[in-house]
């Protein structure tokens, strides 16, 4: 028991420790941090690192991207995701089968694969620099995950659902929008979540496509700040602590579909 | 959960009409201002992050010169600025005004035929002639140097001082130098080894070991190899640097910050980067007075260079730009006496336009480096490949963990020669 | 029963998508793979094989980038699957403490990459950093370590950084499979007077096998997409220790502008993960994956 208790105590200083020190940091200045990185100032904690920081960079700006990408990524890749899994789940044959495969075989494939051709197609696309680029690319790199665990859920709706329907001579985007999407909800919400934290954080796509610093989203920001601020921690922490916040709530608020979707994206749906 | 998901799904769509609205109308906007107002935009991209305060104010007083132009200024950290650079200026919307490095990227941006010829500008006459021969290829002046920087270690001046001890002019006497400061508990050189450590310190720690200017020339073709005295000499000083506490403990772990931190609090003696940070030490530590001294690795006698220049932050104009007149004007501001001293003071650096006055004790005590020291051009950037220009630095890493001279030259000339064919 | 031919117009929009941005690209770099193009120039020369030839016989920094990553790979499978699988079992229960405890376990996951690489860049930074101040704190200063810079070490360093980062999602995975098993198994094994480790081993462990494939699985997959991670932790040095395949296909194509190669180097890179992720499921097929 005791062995068990102090396995748990360990593992959670070792999240906890460099948590809080990112918390402390962000509140020093860099001397103080030098003098004493564990330690709390004599003379205070300072919140000099938030004012500057929103005064030299375009922190709102980074936000609204950020929002506008992850928002607009993860309700059309969904909204994709489900018609495909729909059609799936009500061919039910052979070329379900197929299809479900070809959609699926993108999971297998980190995106480093193909991110050479991918920028050359975008940058003739002329989608360099700007936030749509970004979508598309965000979309068909996640519809593969949203596919595979969608159609898993939907495949455990009962069948007679879709048939009974079809009887009644209701058409398919009928059977989709009125029955299959209300019923699907659950597994909705917990690929929304998944797919939230997967775009908020990206860093590859941004990276790739964004040069311009009007359409760069938090985490290449953050990034960026280390070339500006090279190590200044405090600078850097303050940047880490307010790209966390929106997810940090969240999480918060809506710990249970978190976890759930945080798996569902790894087991089933 | 139903209503929260349903809300959701509604901002998203929001957002994504939104942003496909919002970006169709920028370019409207832009469209707008360039007709109505008939104020030209001009775009200038560059690297320098720490100088975007006197650029803001120098922008500003140029288009209150010229009303009709509008400057667009666009910073982009180094290494990103390094590596995409040349994608962003192929179409000629962005960098109608543009900074290169000296080197591989000069290199590539001319045979990408990116460069203006600026060869016969009058504003050419405004810069000093010696250090803008690095913009120059083919008998034409595609870029002008605006920077003068000097790669080798800045020294605490008044330690020295205090010390009693003299600027080394050969090996046994930079020895003795290193002998006394380790007596006094002093670290001789704070060595940021995890970022630019080595590549700033292989220039002077190699200059009068290969005093063949085109050595890494001779090596891109294959003449020269990294396994010959030249480089191992150069190796065999780091490793000497680093087994003998000439560098502090944990070099290779050491970032910017750090050691400039050990500088600044006098725990360190020298820092091992370059002129460029004199400024930021100054504020770090007001009270120090410092210089610039290079690693003397030589007897007395074989000493040819006495330090290592670098004229950067080169100005030049898209050649795809359709703004070039514009473009000059604004290059043409840069190289005027008077702005060109508000620049140097502001930043703390030297630069390559004649007659700047220098107001900060720093800047004057080493402007002597540009007239009366025999110093030579950073030989890292004529290294024109980057994978050469890893393998050559990552020698250096291997060296200072541990790794024999010998080998960490070997493997690394495997490399390069794996990349020139 | 028939079906509609108007169903297929639900995959309309996602095939289009899908198609040009990822099957097109994925397919292009096969293309590009056989020529020497270097990102900029509009033409380029078709090359054979060479491209594969210099990446499996004239590459060194390719083969140890490889090294590097199985390295990575192993390192970060075996100690996050225990960790996660001890830490799971003693957290089972579904009490108020250990569901505090495993949301706790769980928040480093929720994170961007480039946020954790600052906060580890900070811990294992040898001036300030905090883990060897705390080893000297501890009055164990003689385990004080160049975490980062010392190049024989500084690939587990960061190995451990991901375990720090992902550990805490596989545990959950691991509770859910655990919560699956049905309690009776438990108290009939209990009667016939089975001890702790044999209703491990009789009952736990090969109910908890799907679980387990899932999550090596998936550790496998994470391992190799850790280049956000090293990316903005150590960039692949010192010395290329801590290169590994994906950092270094960035490295050639926007660096070396070597975009014919990085294709290349990209398909045997895929090629490599299609061999694992094979030998994986032929190893693990005993356990039935549970979709």
């Amino acid at each position: 028991m005791f062995i068990r208790k102090s396995a748990v105590l360990i593992y959670a200083v070792l999240i906890l420790v460099p948590l809080l020190m990112v918390v402390l940091t962000s509140m020093k200045t860099l001397e103080q941090t030098f003098d004493n990185p564990l330690g709390i100032p004599v003379d205070g904690l300072i919140i000099d690192n938030f004012i500057n920081i929103f005064q030299e960079q375009t922190m709102a700006g980074y936000f609204v991207n950020s929002s506008v990408v992850t928002l607009s990524s993860v309700s059309l890749t969904l909204f994709f995701a489900a018609m495909i899994a729909f059609g799936i789940t009500r061919l039910n044959n052979w070329k379900g089968n197929v299809l479900f495969a070809l959609f699926t075989v993108g999971m297998m494939v980190p995106p480093q694969v193909n991110m050479v051709p991918l920028y050359s197609l975008v940058l003739d696309l002329g989608l360099t620099n700007s936030l749509l680029g970004l979508i598309l690319v965000n979309i068909a790199s996640t519809l593969p995950v949203g596919v595979f665990i969608l159609t898993g859920f939907m495949k455990t709706l009962p069948k007679e659902l879709f048939e009974a329907s079809t009887i009644d001579g209701a058409g398919n985007w009928r059977i989709f929008s009125k029955v299959v999407i209300p019923l699907s909800l659950p597994s909705l919400s917990a690929t929304a979540i998944f797919l939230f934290v997967m775009h908020w954080n990206d860093l590859l796509f941004p990276l790739l496509f964004i040069t311009d610093n009007a359409y760069k989203t938090l985490p290449l920001a953050l990034l960026d700040f280390q070339g500006q601020y090279s190590t200044n921690y405090p600078m850097l922490f303050t940047g880490v602590l307010i790209a966390s916040i929106p997810m940090v709530i969240m999480y918060i608020f809506l710990q249970r579909y978190f976890v759930a979707g945080m798996t569902s994206g790894t087991v089933k749906g | 959960m139903k209503k929260w998901l349903a809300g959701f799904m509604f901002l998203g769509m929001l957002f994504a009409a939104a942003c496909a609205d919002s970006s169709s109308q920028e370019e409207q906007d832009s469209d707008d201002s360039s007709s109505a107002s008939e104020a030209t935009e001009l775009s200038f991209i560059h690297w320098r992050g720490e100088d975007k305060e006197v650029f803001e104010d120098i922008i500003a007083q140029f288009e209150e010169e010229n009303p009709d132009i509008d400057i667009k200024m666009n910073i982009y950290p180094s290494e990103q600025y390094q590596s995409n650079a040349q994608q962003l200026l192929r179409d000629g919307s962005t960098g109608d005004v543009f900074t290169s490095f000296p080197g591989s990227q000069f290199e590539a941006m001319k045979e990408a035929g990116l460069f203006t010829d600026l060869t016969n500008e009058d504003f050419v006459g405004n810069f000093s002639e010696g250090p803008i021969s690095v913009g120059q290829a083919d008998g034409k002046q595609l870029a002008i140097p605006y920077q003068l920087v000097f790669n080798m270690p800045v020294y605490n001046k008044g330690m020295f001082e205090e010390l009693g001890l003299d600027v080394p002019k050969s090996w046994s006497q930079y020895q003795e130098m290193v002998d006394t400061l380790i007596e006094n508990d002093i670290v001789p050189v704070a060595f940021p080894g995890a970022d630019i450590g080595p590549n700033q310190t292989m220039n002077s720690m190699m200059m009068n070991n290969a005093k063949d200017e085109e050595v890494f020339q001779k090596l891109e073709s294959g003449e020269e190899s990294l396994t010959n005295d030249w480089w191992t000499n150069t190796l065999e000083d780091f490793q000497y640097f680093n087994e003998n506490g000439y560098f502090q403990e944990n070099a290779l772990g050491t970032n910017q910050d750090s050691a400039m931190q050990m500088v600044a609090n006098e725990e360190a003696a020298m820092l091992a980067t370059g002129s460029y940070h004199m400024a930021a030490l100054k504020e770090l530590n007001p009270d120090l007075k410092l210089g610039l001294l290079p690693p003397i690795t030589v007897p007395e006698n074989e000493v040819e260079y006495e330090g290592i220049h670098t004229a950067t932050f080169m100005l030049a104009i898209n050649k795809n730009s359709e703004k070039k007149e514009e473009a000059k004007q604004f290059i043409n501001f840069l190289s005027q006496p008077e702005i060109a001293s508000q620049y140097a003071n502001g930043t703390g650096q030297h630069l390559t336009v004649k007659d700047v006055e220098y107001e900060s004790e720093e800047l004057q005590n080493t402007a002597h480096w540009i007239t009366d020291k025999k110093t030579r051009f950073q030989p890292r950037y004529l290294i024109t490949e980057a994978a050469v220009e890893d393998a050559v630095l990552g020698s250096i890493e291997n060296v200072l963990g541990d790794a024999s001279p010998e080998d960490a030259a070997a493997e690394a000339q495997q490399i390069v020669e794996e990349n020139i064919e | 029963m028939k079906i509609s031919k108007a169903i297929y117009l639900f995959f309309i929009p996602g095939l289009i998508l899908y198609s040009i941005f990822f099957l097109f690209p994925t397919v292009s770099a096969l293309y590009y793979s056989f020529t020497d193009w270097d990102g900029i120039s509009a033409d380029f020369n078709y090359v054979g094989f060479a491209n594969y030839e210099r990446a499996v016989t004239g590459d060194s920094i390719f083969m140890k980038s490889v090294g590097n990553n199985l390295e990575f790979m192993i390192f970060v499978a075996i100690f996050q699957t225990l960790a996660a699988l001890i830490f799971a079992i003693i957290l089972v229960k579904n009490t108020k403490v250990n569901y505090y405890l495993r949301a706790l376990f769980f928040f480093p996951t929720i994170l961007s990459s480039v946020s954790v690489a600052f906060i580890w860049a900070f811990v294992y930074d040898p001036n300030l950093g905090i883990l060897n101040q705390l080893l000297n704190l501890l009055g164990i200063g003689f385990l004080t370590q160049n975490w980062l810079g010392n190049g024989d070490i500084a690939i587990y360093s960061l190995a451990f950084t991901q375990v720090w980062f992902h550990a805490g999602q596989m545990l959950i995975i691991f509770v859910a499979g655990l919560h699956a098993i049905p309690n009776d198994l438990y108290e009939a094994a209990k009667m016939e007077g089975a001890s702790k480790w044999q209703l491990f081993r009789k009952i736990t462990w090969p109910l908890l096998a799907p679980s387990a494939t899932i999550v090596i699985a998936y550790t496998t997959i994470q391992s190799f997409q850790a280049f956000d991670l090293i990316f903005a932790l150590t960039g692949g040095g010192p010395n290329y220790s801590t290169e590994i395949i994906s950092t270094y296909i960035y490295t050639v194509a926007f660096r070396n502008y070597d975009f014919g190669y990085a294709s290349g180097i990209s398909v045997i890179f895929m090629c490599i993960i299609a061999l694992i992720t094979y030998i994986q499921f032929k190893v693990l097929r005993s356990n039935r994956v549970s979709y």
